[in-house]
């Protein structure tokens, strides 16, 4: 690879995209593993994932990242096979180091499209890995562990490090089955679909591990038959003959899984993780001009019949012997030492093995193999389609689209309701207006989903935190997440990952106590954060929570007087209002600091970047029991669903969400109360009158409430009943923020945002929380 | 749709003149009440007739409300009430300014826009040391032109300065 072409940098950014996926689940995996204690499930993953990135780092000739993830796969592979006992924390450190080490060279091949500057971190990492693995008990026979060559490596030549049992590494085979039909392949076509063949296994590794965690999930089995069969359809197109077969007969089991017969779920997700590998492999040959054959491939197919075969409906039994050598030894037909040396010839290539038997030399091997990738050339027909599930899409472009989308919408509503059209007869022009609303409301929608992100990778990035921060600390804390399929918007993605890394590192650090402390106060030892994200009230919630020692009230008053934020003793102070406290800047009770936070310039920090997307922190505590902060987001670039309504000559949208119910008030439903504040009886509920023409110093109508409409607006914080003239209907509304000059020299209360109206003309939109905040303030 | 009432046209090729060198030095020149004004052409995107202004509640009374500027809405402040003068019904000649300040834009309704003009560099004199008027935390600069002299306007502090004296009016009424 010293030649970058378009193609290959497109590669290498695909790499770095899927390592990138690739190593957020590797951190979560090695986390899970040094809490689980080397469970066998978390050490397979772990294995797959740095397995597949070093093929790929070794195709691309990233050598470093290829040997670190090759020493860190080599003693995992010595973990899995008992000969070396998982140290914890030691080699669980060693894997989140190879991680990291990962992740800041995939930096670095960003910027250079090479890993060469990462030689020393490299060379250190793999030193002390390959330390780890010859550390441990000589008695069994060494495994050689091999550092990849400088020069671009054939992966079809470079040994697989210490290969499964069963996995049957790829070697050209003999000659490859004859094509009849032979038409044109370019090589293009042949690199789309190693590619997309890849993604494909990928895929299917993922539904695999799902189904491993659900067994019950039919969606999962459907989704790997469907990975599994568009795979097969592309290698039948191309010629893959045995990968086809292969995969044929991997189709044929999740077929009857898919079914419903009852089977060892875990068993035979197992044995196709492992063939995936195999599959893998043969792709990674093709890659480099082979044929894609697999060795053993029969062996592997009555594996996978017999699979079937025991997952017929009355359930299978357990079998315990599914390796080719694992049966023969069994049966005693021969040594494991044998099955050992058969295998790692098995792992050369047939033409290798000529020559170190002295039937051929060197250079007829090298030539059988050219003519053999040439005659590769033909395929026979197969109407299999090649689909792409997806393409990466510039932001910015992404942006511009829905920015235009914003702007039909509001084009769409001036046109329609156009001053100049009313009053005429129009039956054709509604019904073509008709047609267009309904084409410009479906692309709103897709225009808001379209750059919704599930919190799934924020959220999981906090795992790794919290594990880092325990150590650190040396406290013992579970973090839980739920939700995490609840999609916000990017933007706002970015925008929340510092304030939750703050807060994260708050509930672990002060929140969550020692475990002596622990223990004294009657909890359990491992204390627990909470981090779940829901969708409410038209809002996204994202709620942290702990059950440490939470917030000290006594404390955060005694500070805030000292830091002339309060006068007083404080103790007519709701709980709500002490709390919020603790986002002055500068505000700290923390005894004393640690190097993790403490340092009081957090949480002010936090309010700061949460403001700028107009989100709401509530924070509620027990003292001795626990934190719990929620973060209301609102779905901003939203386009929501409007209520027009006109004090005087000023109009609003009010939030169709948020309104309850509106009625014409007669004078017997409202009572004044003692401070003046009025109240409408609405059935058994007495809520407080906001008269919006007050708040915003307007002219109305008439003050007169039986004259207008009280609109009831229903929040979590409360009631109001919003006075004005008069309800014009319902609107459409995209939302546009306030200009940013507006919210420097002003104050603007109980505003979110504005929008165009039909006529063009700006309108704003009230936000119904605030105007409760307001009234509960002043009322 | 406000090409309309655009008053581009009276200013020629007003548009054409985006390139850095050829803004050195010019101003976009206004009146407000008696005096002749200058703006740097570089913080002035256009110019617009009058329009429907949106109010917004507690804003300082400076702050007229915003307008719809082709999709975009822009805050607009009147810069009679900024330099504390009467309040004047609007006519014919009155004029929004679009200006841009970093990425911020403001529009600025002014008496009457005159031209563009160039005032060389050693004709713009420094603001007068000492003044009585408070208006004069504005002014960057007098520029010139013959016998007429220009105000050059600061846009920064016409936007953002806090008046000295009246601090703390902000949120009197502004309808």
């Amino acid at each position: 690879m010293s030649e970058l072409t378009n193609d290959n940098i497109e590669i290498i950014q695909d790499f770095i995209q899927e390592s990138r996926d690739a190593l957020e689940q590797l951190e979560q995996s090695i986390i899970e593993l040094g809490r689980s204690e080397g469970d066998p499930q978390a050490i397979n993953v772990i294995f797959r994932l740095f397995h597949s990135m070093k093929g790929t780092a070794s195709f691309l000739g990233l050598r470093h990242i290829a040997n670190v993830t090759h020493a860190a796969e080599s003693l995992l592979d010595q973990i899995r096979s008992g000969q070396i006992k998982l140290e914890i924390p030691g080699h669980v450190d060693l894997f989140i180091q190879a991680s990291d080490f990962a992740k800041e060279a995939l930096v670095y091949v960003e910027n250079h499209l090479n890993d060469s500057g990462m030689e020393d971190g490299a060379k250190t990492l793999t030193a002390r890995l390959h330390g780890a693995i010859s550390g441990r008990s000589a008695a069994k026979p060494q495994v050689p562990v091999l550092e990849l060559s400088a020069a671009p490596v054939k992966p079809s030549q470079a040994p697989v490090a210490a290969p499964p049992v069963m996995e049957a590494p790829k070697a050209p085979a003999p000659p490859p089955a004859k094509k009849e039909t032979e038409f044109f392949i370019t090589p293009e076509m042949v690199e789309r679909f190693i590619q997309e063949s890849d993604e494909l296994l990928q895929k299917l590794e993922h539904n695999l591990l799902e189904w491993i965690k659900s067994p019950d999930s039919k969606e999962v089995v459907s989704e790997s038959f469907r990975n599994i069969h568009s795979f097969k359809g592309n290698c039948g197109f191309f010629g893959y003959a045995d990968m086809e077969r292969l995969s044929h007969q991997m189709e044929n089991l999740l077929d009857i899984a898919r079914s419903g017969a009852s089977m060892d779920v875990s068993h035979a997700a197992d044995t196709m993780l492992q063939l995936k590998d195999t599959l893998r492999n043969a792709i990674a040959d093709a890659s480099q001009g082979g044929s894609g054959a697999i060795i053993g491939l029969e062996a592997l197919v009555s594996l996978l019949e017999e699979e079937a075969k025991a997952a017929a409906p009355p359930g299978g039994e357990e079998r315990e012997v599914n390796r080719i050598g694992e049966i023969l030894v069994a049966e005693g037909v021969v040594s494991a030492e044998d099955v050992v040396k058969a295998l790692d010839v098995q792992s050369k290539p047939l033409g290798e093995i000529l020559v170190d038997l002295g039937v051929a030399n060197h250079d007829a091997v090298e030539r059988a193999l050219n003519k053999q990738s040439q005659k590769e050339e033909g395929a026979k027909p197969k109407t299999a389609a090649i689909k792409r599930q997806d393409i990466r899409v510039d932001l910015e472009k992404l942006d511009t689209l829905i920015t235009l989308i914003g702007e039909l919408v509001i084009a769409e509503n001036m046109l329609v309701n156009n001053p100049d059209l009313s009053g005429l007869e129009l039956e054709n022009f509604n019904k073509a207006a008709q047609q267009t609303s309904k084409i410009v409301r479906e692309l709103q929608e897709l225009a808001m989903v379209i750059r919704m992100v599930p919190v799934s990778g924020l959220f999981r990035r906090m795992i790794r935190l919290v594990h880092d921060l325990a150590v650190k600390c040396n406290k013992k804390v579970e973090l839980r997440l739920a939700g995490e399929e609840t999609e916000v918007d990017k933007t706002i993605i970015e925008i929340i990952t510092d304030p939750l890394v703050h807060m994260i590192r708050n509930a672990a650090d002060h929140g969550v106590e020692t475990p002596e402390e622990r223990k004294n106060a009657g909890k359990p030892e491992t204390g627990t954060v909470n981090l779940s994200a829901s969708h409410e009230e038209g809002e996204v919630w994202i709620t942290i929570e702990d059950d440490g020692k939470g917030l000290d009230r006594d404390r955060i008053i005694a500070k805030a007087r000292q830091v002339g934020a309060l006068e007083g003793d404080g103790s007519d102070l709701s709980d709500k209002a002490v709390f919020g406290f603790i986002f002055l800047p500068g505000f700290s009770t923390a005894d004393k600091i640690s190097d993790v936070s403490g340092r009081g310039v957090g949480m002010d920090v936090v309010k700061q970047n949460l403001d700028k997307i107009n989100c709401k922190i509530e924070v509620s505590s027990t003292k001795g029991q626990g934190t719990r902060f929620v973060l209301r987001i609102p779905l901003t670039l939203a386009i929501i669903d409007g209520m027009l309504i006109r004090v005087g000559r000023s109009k609003y949208i009010l939030p169709i969400i948020s309104i309850r119910e509106s009625f014409s008030p007669n004078p017997g439903v409202i009572t004044i109360s003692t401070d003046g504040q009025e109240l409408a009886r609405v059935r058994e509920e007495f809520i407080p009158v906001v008269r919006l023409h007050e708040l915003h110093r307007l002219s109305p109508d008439s003050k007169e409430l039986s004259d207008g409409i009280l609109i009831v607006l229903d929040t979590a914080d409360g009631n109001i009943a919003l006075f004005v003239d008069e309800i014009l209907g319902q609107q459409q509304t995209v939302i546009k923020g306030l200009s940013k000059y507006i919210m420097d020299v002003g104050k603007v209360r109980g505003v979110s945002g504005c929008t165009i109206l039909g006529n063009g003309d700006v309108c704003l939109i009230l936000d119904v929380r605030g105007l409760v905040e307001a009234t509960a303030r002043h009322g | 749709m406000n090409r309309d009432n655009s008053l581009d046209s009276d200013l020629g090729d007003f548009d054409t003149w985006d390139d850095e060198d050829s803004q050195k030095n010019r101003y976009l020149t206004f009146r407000v009440g008696a005096e002749g004004y200058g703006l740097e052409i570089r913080h002035v995107t256009e110019i617009i007739g009058i329009q429907q202004i949106t109010e917004v509640p507690d804003m300082p009374n400076f702050v007229m409300g915003m307008i719809n500027l082709r999709g975009t809405v822009i805050p607009i402040i009147d810069v009679r009430l900024r330099f504390g003068l009467e309040p004047r019904e609007y006519d014919g000649r009155t004029c929004i300014i679009v200006t841009i300040l970093n990425e911020t834009i403001v529009g600025l309704i002014v008496d009457e826009v005159s031209e563009v003009a160039d005032i060389p560099e050693d004709s713009v004199e420094p603001p007068p040391r000492v003044s009585r008027g408070a208006n004069s935390r504005f002014i960057q600069g007098l520029g010139k032109m013959g016998n007429e002299v220009k105000i050059i306007l600061d846009v920064r502090k016409l936007l953002y300065d806090e008046d000295p004296d009246k601090a703390g009016q902000g949120e009197q009424e502004n309808g």
